[in-house]
C-alpha cells in the first residue's frame, strides 16, 4: 500500500512542478499547492506503521493490533498548516503584483530585464 | 605591555582626530601627532638594551585558538629596527603634512587614514602571529587604496588607486595561501615556533609552493618585476603619504616580511633564485625607467622601486650575506628618500607644478630646501660619509661574489647617482622655465604646458618656514648616521641581524674592490650627468607595459559583466527553468542509480476494505489533479484541486489518522475558497485573456516542461520508494510517545499530546511562521502610505488616490444609524443563516480546545474553524459590514496575543526550575471530564495566533481600497 502512496507522491510532484512552470501565475501557485499536498502523502507513506487503529490510548482501544504513528500525524498537521500560509502569501503577492502591473501573465512581469 | 600601546594608540588618535580636527588648526594636529610618535620612538628605543640582553620578547593573547589566531608580539632586533624606522619617519610626516594641508577639516581625514596606516604598519611589524600579520597586511592595502584617492574626484588618482589594490591585493591572497600552508606544515602560527621550524619547511614537500606564494605577496607589497607598475600611478596620492606610504613604510613591509622570512625559507636555491632574479631586474629596470620621467614624484617612485629590487636581491643572496646590507639599506633609503619626497611636495606646493622641464632656480626662494635636498642627493648616490654610502657600500661589497650581479648592481648605481644629480640641479639651480635650448624632448611644448596646473612661480605661496624642518631632520639624521656609525647604527644592525657585523666608513683594510667600485660609479654618474642633453631625448621601442595589460584585463572582466547582465531575460520563469534544471543535474546521480537505493518489496497488496478505498481516493486525487491542470477556466481547476485536497484528507482518515484527517479538510476548504476570491479579485478581462491565451504555450515550451517535470517525478517516486522500503518498523520514539502520553500528559489523543507538548517548540514556531505570512499579507496588500497610493517601482506612473485614508477611517469609525450597506446577494436566506454560523464556529471552536486531548481537534483546528466562519462573513456581507459587526477582531492584534500567550506560557515554568514548556497539569479542576492543564493554555494561544493569521489574510484581500475600479 506504501508503495502507491510513494508512486503517487512521485506523480504528484511531476504534476505539481509542471504546474509551476505555466505563464498564467494563478495556476503556477495551485502548482505549488499541489507540491505541498504531494509530499504530505509521503510523509504518511513513511509513518512507521501499517496502523490498523487511530492512535488514541482509551482501554477500549488499546490491544494488540498496530495503531497508527502518531509522530508523523503531527509532522503532518504541522505542514499542512505551514503550507497553507505559504500558500496564502504566495496568493497575496500573486494578487498584488496583478493589481499593480494588470497581468496574470508572468511573461509581462520582466522588469528585472537586464 | 608599552608595545601594544604602541600599536593600539595610533587607532585611538584615529578616532579621536575625527572629532577634534575642528578645533585645531591643521598644523597644530600636525604636532600633536608628530609628538605622538616622537613619543613612541623614544619608548622604542629605550627598549633596545633590553632586547639585546634578553633577545626576543614574546607575548601572547589567545583570539581564536581553533585557527591559531592569536593577538601576540614578537619583537626582536629585525621588528625593533622596522619600528623605530616607521615610528621616526611617522613623526616628521605628520609635522610636515599639517603644513602641507590647508584645510583643517580635510587634514583631520587624512590624519585619520594616516593614523590607522601607522597604527596596522606597526602591528604588522610587530606581530608575532602569522594571521594578525596577515590582517595587517590587508588593512594597509585597504588604507592605502584610501589614500591613494584621498583626492576623490580625481579620475586618475581613483584608477591608479583600484590598480594598487588589486595588484596587492592578489598578492595578499597569494600570501594568505601561502602563510596558511606554512602553518599547516609546522602545526603553528606563532613567529616564535616558527623561527626554529626551518629544516622541517625547507624539507617540506610543498615548500616549492608556499615559498613562492609568500615570495609573490611580498613581490605584490614591494613593487617587483613584473609586479611593479602600480606603484608609479599610486603617486595621485598627497605628497606626505607618498613619503610615508610609498617610499618608507608600506613597500618595506615586503622586505620585512622576506627578512623575517629568510631564517625559515631562505638559503635554498629557489629562494635566491627567485629573490636575485627579480630583485636584479627591478634594480636596472627601475633605474633607467626613473631617468625618462618628466615628474618629480614619478622619478622618486621608479628610484624607490630600483631600491627595492636591491634590497630584495640582497636578501636573496644564500648564507645571510646580504642581510647587513639590507637592513643599512632600508635605513638610508627610509632616511633619503623620505626626504626627497618631502621636498618635492614643497616645490609643488610652492609652484604648482612638478614637471622637471619647467623648474629650476629655485635655490634662491628656497634656500633651506635646497640644503636639505643636496644633503639628501648626496646620501642617495652614495657620497661619504652619508649614511648612503654606508649602505652602498656594503650592498657592493655584498655583491661582489657573482660578475653578472656585480655588474647590474654598479650600473645601477651610475644610473642613481645621475638621478640624485638631475633631482638637485635641475630643480634648484639654473634658471627656471624653459629646458636648456640644446634639449629637445619629444613631448615638451612650450604652448602647451605638461602636467597637472602649470602656472608661474606663485611667490606668494611659498611654503611656511617650518615646513623645511621635518625633511632637515631626517637629512641631518642621514649625516650623524653616517658619521656616527659605531656607536649608532651598528647595535641596531647587529640586534636586527643577530650576529656581529662591523660596520666602517673608510676600510680598514685599506682600499678594497667594493671601495673602488663605489667610487667609480659616483665618477661615471657625474660624467653621464654631465652629458644629459644627448641622452634625455632618446625614445624607447613601444613594449608592452604592465599598465596596459592591467587596463586589458579589467577591460575584459567588464565586459563579461555587461555580457552576464544583457543575458538576463527577466522572466521569471526561465529562472525557474534554470533552476530547475540544475537541480536535476545535480539529481541525476539519483536518477542514474535506481539500483542503488535499495529499493526492495515492490508489491502493491491491498489487504482489506481500507486500502481498496485507500487505493480508490488516491486515483481520485491523481485524476482531480490532472484535471486542474487540464482544465483551462480557473474557478474549474479550483474546484478540482479542492476535490483532489478532500480525497487526501479521505486517505489521513483511512489511515486511521483523524487529526490530520479534520486539519486538511478545514485548510483545503480554506485554501479554496482563498482561491475563489482571489479570482474574483482579480480582473476578468485578465483571465479571460489568460485563459485563452496561455494555457497554449509553444510546443517547445512544453516538452521542456514535460521534460523536467518527468525528471523531477521520477526522482521523488524513486526517493519516495527508496524512503518507504527502508523505514524502521517499529520505531521505538513511537513507541515511546504511544507508551507515555497517558501517563505523562494526561491525554488520550497522542497526536495532540505530541503537538502540544513532545515537541511543543516546533509547534510553536510553527505559528510564528504562520503569523508572519498572514502578517506579511497584511502589509502587502492593505496599508496603503496616508495619502499616497502604493508604488512599487520608481517608473510607475502616479495614480491620484480616489479614496484618501483619512475619508475611509472616517467611514469605519462611524456608527451608521441604520443598517446602510447594499446586500451582495439577493438572498436574504444565505445572510440570516450565516449571521449564527460565526458564534457556532467560535463554539465547536471552543470544544475543540477543550477535548483537545481526547478526541481528533486541538488549537488548530479550532483557529481554522472560527477562520471559516469569518471568511464566510466576509464572502457574504463584504468588507465594510463584517468590520462594523465584528469591530474587535483585530487581526495583528490577535495574532500577537496570541503568540504572546504561547510564549508566556513557555517560558513561565524557567522561573520555576523546570523546562522549557514543561506540562503543569491543573488538579483538582475537572469538569465534564475536561482535564485542564498548561497545555491548555498553550492551545488557546495557538487557535488566536490561527484565527487572527486567517482573519488578517481574509481582510487584506477583501479590503475595499485594494479593489481598483476595473
Amino acid at each position: 500500500m506504501n508503495v502507491l502512496f510513494a508512486i503517487a507522491t512521485g506523480l504528484m510532484f511531476g504534476m505539481g512542478i509542471f504546474q509551476i512552470l505555466r505563464r498564467d501565475l494563478i495556476k503556477a501557485a495551485m502548482g505549488f499547492y499541489i507540491l505541498f499536498t504531494a509530499i504530505n502523502l509521503l510523509f504518511l507513506a513513511v509513518g512507521a506503521y501499517d496502523g490498523v487503529i487511530p492512535a488514541y490510548t482509551y482501554a477500549s482501544v488499546r490491544d494488540s493490533r498496530q495503531v497508527s504513528d502518531p509522530l508523523v500525524q503531527a509532522l503532518i498537521l504541522t505542514a499542512i498548516v505551514i503550507s497553507f500560509g505559504s500558500y496564502a502569501l504566495l496568493l497575496g503577492l500573486i494578487a498584488i503584483s496583478s493589481r499593480r502591473f494588470k497581468t496574470i501573465d508572468s511573461d509581462e512581469l520582466d522588469h528585472l530585464k537586464g | 605591555m608599552d608595545f601594544f600601546v604602541v600599536i593600539a594608540a595610533p587607532f585611538v588618535m584615529a578616532l579621536c582626530i575625527m572629532f577634534i580636527r575642528a578645533h585645531l588648526r591643521s598644523e597644530q594636529q600636525g604636532w600633536l601627532l608628530s609628538a605622538l610618535f616622537a613619543v613612541s620612538f623614544v619608548g622604542l628605543l629605550t627598549r633596545l638594551p633590553d632586547l639585546q640582553q634578553n633577545g626576543a620578547f614574546v607575548v601572547s593573547f589567545d583570539w581564536m585558538p581553533q585557527i591559531g589566531l592569536a593577538l601576540s608580539l614578537y619583537v626582536d632586533g629585525l621588528a625593533l629596527l622596522f619600528g623605530l624606522v616607521v615610528t621616526g619617519i611617522a613623526s616628521v610626516v605628520f609635522f610636515y603634512a599639517g603644513y602641507y594641508l590647508d584645510e583643517k577639516q580635510t587634514a583631520g581625514r587624512f590624519f585619520a587614514l594616516l593614523l590607522a596606516f601607522t597604527g596596522s604598519m606597526m602591528l604588522l611589524i610587530l606581530s608575532g602571529n602569522l594571521l594578525t600579520l596577515f590582517i595587517a597586511w590587508e588593512l594597509t592595502s585597504i588604507i592605502s587604496f584610501l589614500l591613494i584617492s584621498f583626492k576623490g574626484t580625481d579620475a586618475k588618482a581613483r584608477r591608479g588607486a583600484s590598480q594598487a589594490l588589486v595588484i596587492t591585493g592578489g598578492g595578499g591572497l597569494a600570501l594568505l595561501i601561502g602563510l596558511l600552508m606554512v602553518g599547516h606544515t609546522t602545526g603553528s602560527m606563532e613567529f616564535s615556533t616558527l623561527l626554529t621550524s626551518g629544516d622541517l619547511l625547507r624539507e617540506s614537500p610543498l615548500y616549492t609552493a608556499f615559498t613562492f606564494l609568500i615570495v609573490l605577496g611580498c613581490f605584490a607589497k614591494s613593487a617587483q618585476f613584473p609586479l611593479h607598475f602600480w606603484l608609479p600611478d599610486a603617486m595621485s596620492a598627497p605628497t606626505p603619504a607618498s613619503a610615508f606610504l610609498h617610499s618608507a613604510t608600506m613597500v618595506k613591509a615586503g622586505i620585512y616580511l622576506l627578512a623575517r622570512f629568510y631564517p625559515i625559507l631562505g638559503d635554498t636555491e629557489l629562494w635566491t633564485l627567485l629573490l636575485s632574479g627579480a630583485g636584479l631586474t627591478t634594480m636596472l629596470l627601475g633605474a633607467v625607467l626613473a631617468l625618462r620621467q618628466r615628474d618629480l614624484k614619478g622619478m622618486l617612485a621608479y628610484s624607490t622601486i630600483s631600491q627595492l629590487g636591491g634590497l630584495v636581491a640582497l636578501i636573496g643572496l644564500p648564507h645571510a650575506e646580504g642581510l647587513k646590507a639590507a637592513m643599512i639599506g632600508v635605513l638610508a633609503h627610509a632616511l633619503y628618500k623620505c626626504t626627497l619626497f618631502l621636498v618635492v611636495g614643497a616645490v609643488d606646493h610652492a609652484t604648482g607644478t612638478r614637471i622637471i622641464h619647467e623648474l629650476g632656480g629655485l635655490h634662491r626662494s628656497m634656500r633651506g630646501f635646497a640644503i636639505v635636498t643636496a644633503m639628501a642627493g648626496l646620501s642617495m648616490a652614495g657620497v661619504p660619509p652619508l649614511l648612503g654610502f654606508l649602505g652602498k657600500e656594503t650592498l657592493l661589497e655584498a655583491f661582489i661574489t657573482q660578475p653578472i650581479v656585480i655588474v647590474t648592481a654598479v650600473i645601477s648605481a651610475i644610473l642613481t647617482v645621475t638621478l640624485a644629480l638631475r633631482l638637485f640641479v635641475d630643480v634648484f639651480l639654473g634658471e627656471r622655465g624653459s629646458p636648456p635650448p640644446e634639449i629637445e624632448h619629444p613631448d615638451y611644448d612650450p604652448q602647451h604646458p605638461l602636467g597637472d596646473d602649470a602656472e608661474d612661480y606663485n611667490y606668494d605661496h611659498m611654503p611656511p618656514r617650518l615646513m623645511v624642518a621635518g625633511p632637515a631632520v631626517l637629512a641631518t639624521l642621514s649625516l650623524i648616521l653616517g658619521l656616527g656609525i659605531k656607536p649608532l647604527v651598528e647595535p641596531l644592525v647587529e640586534l636586527a641581524v643577530q650576529k656581529d657585523v662591523s660596520l666602517y666608513l673608510f676600510p680598514p683594510a685599506g682600499i678594497n674592490l667594493a671601495f673602488l667600485l663605489s667610487m667609480t660609479a659616483l665618477t661615471l654618474g657625474a660624467l653621464l650627468f654631465a652629458v644629459r642633453r644627448y641622452w634625455l631625448a632618446w625614445s624607447f621601442p613601444q613594449v608592452v607595459t604592465g599598465p596596459q595589460i592591467y587596463a586589458q584585463a579589467i577591460a575584459r572582466v567588464e565586459q563579461l559583466a555587461d555580457y552576464l547582465l544583457k543575458s538576463q531575460g527577466g522572466k521569471i520563469r526561465y529562472y525557474l527553468v534554470a533552476i530547475l534544471a540544475s537541480v536535476i543535474f545535480l539529481l541525476l546521480g539519483v536518477i542514474t542509480n535506481v539500483d542503488q537505493m535499495g529499493i526492495r518489496n515492490l508489491s502493491i497488496n491491498i489487504a482489506n476494505v481500507a486500502d481498496g478505498l485507500k487505493a480508490i481516493l488516491l486515483m481520485l486525487a491523481l485524476g482531480t489533479t490532472l484535471a486542474s491542470i487540464l482544465f483551462e477556466r480557473h474557478l474549474i481547476a479550483a474546484l478540482s484541486l479542492g476535490i483532489a485536497g478532500y480525497a487526501i484528507g479521505g486517505i489521513f482518515l483511512l489511515e486511521p489518522a483523524p487529526d490530520v484527517a479534520l486539519v486538511q479538510f478545514l485548510v483545503e476548504t480554506l485554501a479554496t475558497v482563498l482561491i475563489i476570491v482571489i479570482l474574483a479579485r482579480t480582473s476578468e478581462e485578465e483571465r479571460r485573456k489568460a485563459m485563452s491565451r496561455l494555457w497554449g504555450q509553444t510546443n517547445s515550451g512544453l516538452v521542456r516542461d514535460l521534460a523536467i517535470s518527468t525528471a523531477f517525478g521520477a526522482a521523488v517516486m524513486i526517493f519516495a520508494l527508496a524512503a518507504v522500503s527502508n523505514r524502521p518498523t517499529p520505531n521505538p520514539v513511537v513507541a515511546w510517545h504511544i507508551e507515555n502520553a497517558l501517563p505523562l500528559l494526561g491525554v488520550n489523543d497522542v497526536a495532540a499530546g505530541i503537538i502540544t507538548d513532545f515537541r511543543g517548540t516546533d509547534t510553536l514556531i510553527e505559528i510564528t511562521v504562520f503569523g508572519m505570512a498572514a502578517l506579511g499579507i497584511l502589509t502587502l496588500l492593505a496599508r496603503p502610505n496616508p495619502g499616497k497610493t502604493m508604488r512599487l517601482f520608481p517608473w510607475q506612473a502616479e495614480v491620484p488616490d480616489p479614496n484618501p485614508v483619512k475619508e475611509a477611517l472616517q467611514q469605519d469609525a462611524e456608527e451608521p444609524e441604520t443598517l446602510t450597506y447594499r446586500p451582495r446577494f439577493n438572498d436574504s436566506i444565505l445572510e440570516v443563516m450565516a449571521v449564527p454560523l460565526l458564534p457556532i464556529s467560535m463554539m465547536i471552536a471552543l470544544a475543540h480546545l477543550l477535548y483537545a486531548g481526547a478526541g481528533p481537534g486541538d488549537g488548530f483546528t479550532a483557529g481554522v474553524i472560527c477562520g471559516l466562519g469569518i471568511t464566510l462573513w466576509y464572502v457574504v456581507f463584504g468588507y465594510e459590514e463584517t468590520k462594523r459587526r465584528v469591530r474587535w477582531l483585530h487581526p495583528p492584534l490577535f495574532i500577537g496575543a496570541g503568540m504572546l500567550i504561547a510564549f508566556v506560557n513557555a517560558i513561565v515554568p524557567l522561573f520555576f526550575g523546570r523546562e522549557f514548556l514543561a506540562f503543569t497539569p491543573f488538579t483538582g479542576i475537572s469538569v465534564a471530564n475536561i482535564k485542564l492543564a498548561s497545555s491548555l493554555i498553550f492551545e488557546v494561544g495557538i487557535c488566536l495566533a490561527v484565527f487572527g493569521g486567517i482573519s488578517a489574510i481574509l481582510e487584506a484581500i477583501n479590503h475595499p481600497r485594494e479593489v481598483d475600479p476595473l
